[in-house]
């Protein structure tokens, strides 16, 4: 149980049969954690999100207890063929490769080998390292290019009720290797809950991965992600985040292109509803010389929304010809709406091309006259524009099928169905 | 059709049309010309029912009066503007908004939806009609479109909405000899008893072509001369100055 925003020293006596640097690791984080609690807006990184107040004003009792929910039919995407992961609460519950050669691809139940990784910055993730046992981790082969998607199917329950989950992925990728994820969250809880993830995903010289995260149906659900992402010399990572329609929701996201000729890109997308209250963070590393990252944001903001974009490109003084961009558009579509970006450059090379920019403004009434001169009325129109706004970012998926299926996932939303 | 008494519009308290009268029966098309800022754009922009401007006066539509319609019922009611500078909007699929146009107008109309098959065999015999590329529609709306292409592309929308009035607005500026037969072809193949045109343009160029039954000359606000072909023609040798 978390009272006063302090987790009890016992939690971790919960956990049986394991090492002692493993219990050494999670009481030092379990300490830090205790030491400040959730990060309120004094923090830089959380000055937009004061994650406290958010807290104490929703949360009356946080449970630390894992749900034990039993796995239920998944319902699985018919529109393609896909192999496919089912995680109920953060629990790795099964796992599907059927069409995979199996011997290429480890998949393992909660799995943390690494305890010397202490993150100063992020009091989530001291949280996380006290006290996660759920989640999964993944390795593929050297060698070996996915024939079909695999989706992660992210389901939570209704079990859920002020409860906390502590998850920890791993993804590693072997050299030459190619990997294709959807992450799909289905939310059947009626209760606020809070998610709590931390990521780490490796690529191996010259893997591709490829990852879209589509998180939109409406929950009272409170998210925080951190995700680490290693590169390794020419690898690539492409990902396309849709997160949108939960109570809070903060994806921090940092890629390190550790490897020459590594190249990153990101992309997202969100359409926030009222209460909704969104902020991405991002802090991409280039460490060594020609590597490549992109960034392009977009969000649109409905009533009572608030939305944060916070990124930071950091170019260390090795990294000559860094070929850096990174572009945050908003659209609000209500005066109570409220957007902050806050774009960071930090360069210590010389032989660099690196490029930012924000926008935000309020819808176009120039595009409003001209539609609805062709017959449609206000509310179509606005519908029209903002599709069209997020459109953009869904247009650069290249597999057709799948780029219909994300589609047809933001049109429901913002027909707020 | 239409009948315009003693149309005054102003913008941030400006007046810009100061006591306009114009009547125009079914299958009659009307041109007016004028010199810049007399008015001209403004009068289309009221016609199509374009918000920020304050109004007076009568527009009679099918023996409705327009004043207090807003711009998306007008347009399901048979209005229709060819917009002089056709806006670009990005992320929106022309052939889509199109479909949703068109169904917004049948359904007014109480005519059945169209489903996607049927509104793309419209849309291919229209614009092979014109001999306007149809790709166009499968691009983002006048998004990278170039000046006659965006023309075209409101004439062609034009055709397969279908209205019975229809109100061009410098449609024929910039274009080069053959998207002004396009465009002209447009509107002779629109032409019929039951359908009106109110076209603005600049130059006698385009009346070669579309053949006007009533030529207006509108100057500061108001229209100072009418007659026919011959005054489009005697504008040409002489411009506005000695109308005025």
């Amino acid at each position: 149980m978390i009272n006063n925003f302090k987790v009890n020293s016992n939690e971790i006596d919960k956990f049986k049969k394991i090492s002692k640097q493993e219990k050494e690791f999670r009481i030092k984080n379990l300490n830090l954690f205790n030491k400040n609690g959730f990060p309120n807006n004094k923090s830089e990184d959380w000055k937009f999100s004061d994650l406290r107040d958010i807290v104490s004003k929703n949360f009356k009792k946080l449970d630390v207890q894992i749900i034990n929910s039993k796995s239920k039919n998944t319902t699985l995407i018919k529109n393609f063929d896909h192999n496919f992961l089912v995680l109920i609460n953060g629990n790795l519950s099964s796992s599907n490769f059927d069409f995979e050669e199996k011997n290429k691809i480890k998949i393992k139940n909660f799995y943390n080998d690494n305890f010397s990784d202490i993150n100063k910055y992020n009091p989530l993730i001291h949280l996380n390292h006290a006290l996660s046992d759920t989640g999964y981790s993944l390795e593929i082969a050297d060698n070996y290019k996915f024939k079909k998607t695999l989706v992660i199917y992210n389901i939570f329950t209704k079990e859920l009720n002020e409860n906390i989950l502590n998850s920890r992925n791993k993804i590693q990728i072997g050299k030459n290797s190619e990997l294709h994820t959807i992450d799909l969250v289905v939310n059947e809880s009626k209760n606020k809950f809070m998610n709590n993830v931390y990521e780490n995903v490796i690529l191996k010289e010259n893997a591709i991965y490829k990852n879209i995260c589509i998180q939109n149906e409406k929950s009272d659900g409170f998210f925080h992600k951190f995700s680490k992402n290693t590169l390794s010399s020419k690898s690539k990572y492409s990902s396309f985040i849709f997160p949108s329609g939960l109570k809070f929701n903060k994806l921090d996201l940092e890629f390190n292109l550790e490897g020459e000729g590594s190249e990153c890109n990101l992309q997202a997308a969100s359409l926030l509803n009222k209460n909704d209250h969104q902020e991405i963070k991002t802090r991409i590393n280039h460490l060594v010389p020609n590597c490549k990252s992109y960034q392009i944001v977009k969000n649109v903001l409905n009533t009572e929304s608030k939305g944060v974009y916070q990124g930071k490109i950091f170019v260390k003084d090795i990294a000559q010809k860094t070929d850096a961009y990174q572009l945050s558009k908003a659209l609000l579509l209500n005066d109570n709406s409220e957007f902050n970006s806050k774009p960071e450059l930090e360069i210590y090379a010389d032989d660099v091309k690196c490029s930012h920019g924000s926008t935000s403004g309020s819808i176009d009434e120039t595009s409003i006259y001209y539609l609805m001169s062709r017959g449609l009325n206000r509310e179509e129109s606005v519908r029209l524009l903002v599709s069209g706004f997020l459109n953009e970012i869904i247009e650069m998926i290249k597999s057709n099928s799948i780029k219909k299926f994300v589609q047809k996932k933001i049109e429901e939303q913002i027909h707020g169905n | 059709m239409l009948e315009i008494k003693n149309l005054k519009a102003s913008i941030n308290s400006r007046d810009i049309i100061k006591g306009l009268d114009i009547t125009i029966k079914p299958g009659e098309l009307h041109a007016i010309m004028g010199p810049n800022g007399s008015g001209k754009s403004t009068l289309a922009n009221v016609l199509s029912g374009k918000n920020g401007y304050h109004i007076s006066g009568v527009i009679q539509y099918k023996g409705k009066n327009l004043i207090e319609i807003p711009v998306d019922e007008r347009a399901q009611k048979g209005i229709f503007l060819a917009f002089q500078y056709p806006t670009e909007i990005p992320g929106v699929n022309t052939n889509n908004f199109l479909k949703t146009s068109l169904n917004k107008v049948r359904k007014s109309k109480g005519e059945k939806e169209l489903d996607t098959l049927t509104f793309l065999k419209i849309v291919k015999e229209k614009s092979a009609e014109l001999g306007i590329d149809e790709k166009i529609l499968s691009r983002q709306l006048n998004v990278g479109f170039s000046g006659g292409e965006k023309k075209k592309n409101e004439i062609l929308q034009m055709k397969i909405l279908d209205p019975s009035f229809m109100i061009l607005d410098e449609t024929d500026s910039g274009l080069d000899i053959d998207a002004l037969k396009t465009i002209a072809n447009g509107v002779n193949s629109s032409r019929d008893k039951k359908k009106s045109f109110l076209v603005i343009t600049h130059y006698q160029r385009l009346l070669n072509y579309i053949k006007p039954d009533f030529v207006h000359v509108l100057s500061d606000g108001k229209i100072v001369k009418s007659g026919g072909m011959e005054l489009a023609v005697e504008l040409e040798k002489t411009g506005y100055k000695k109308i005025k």
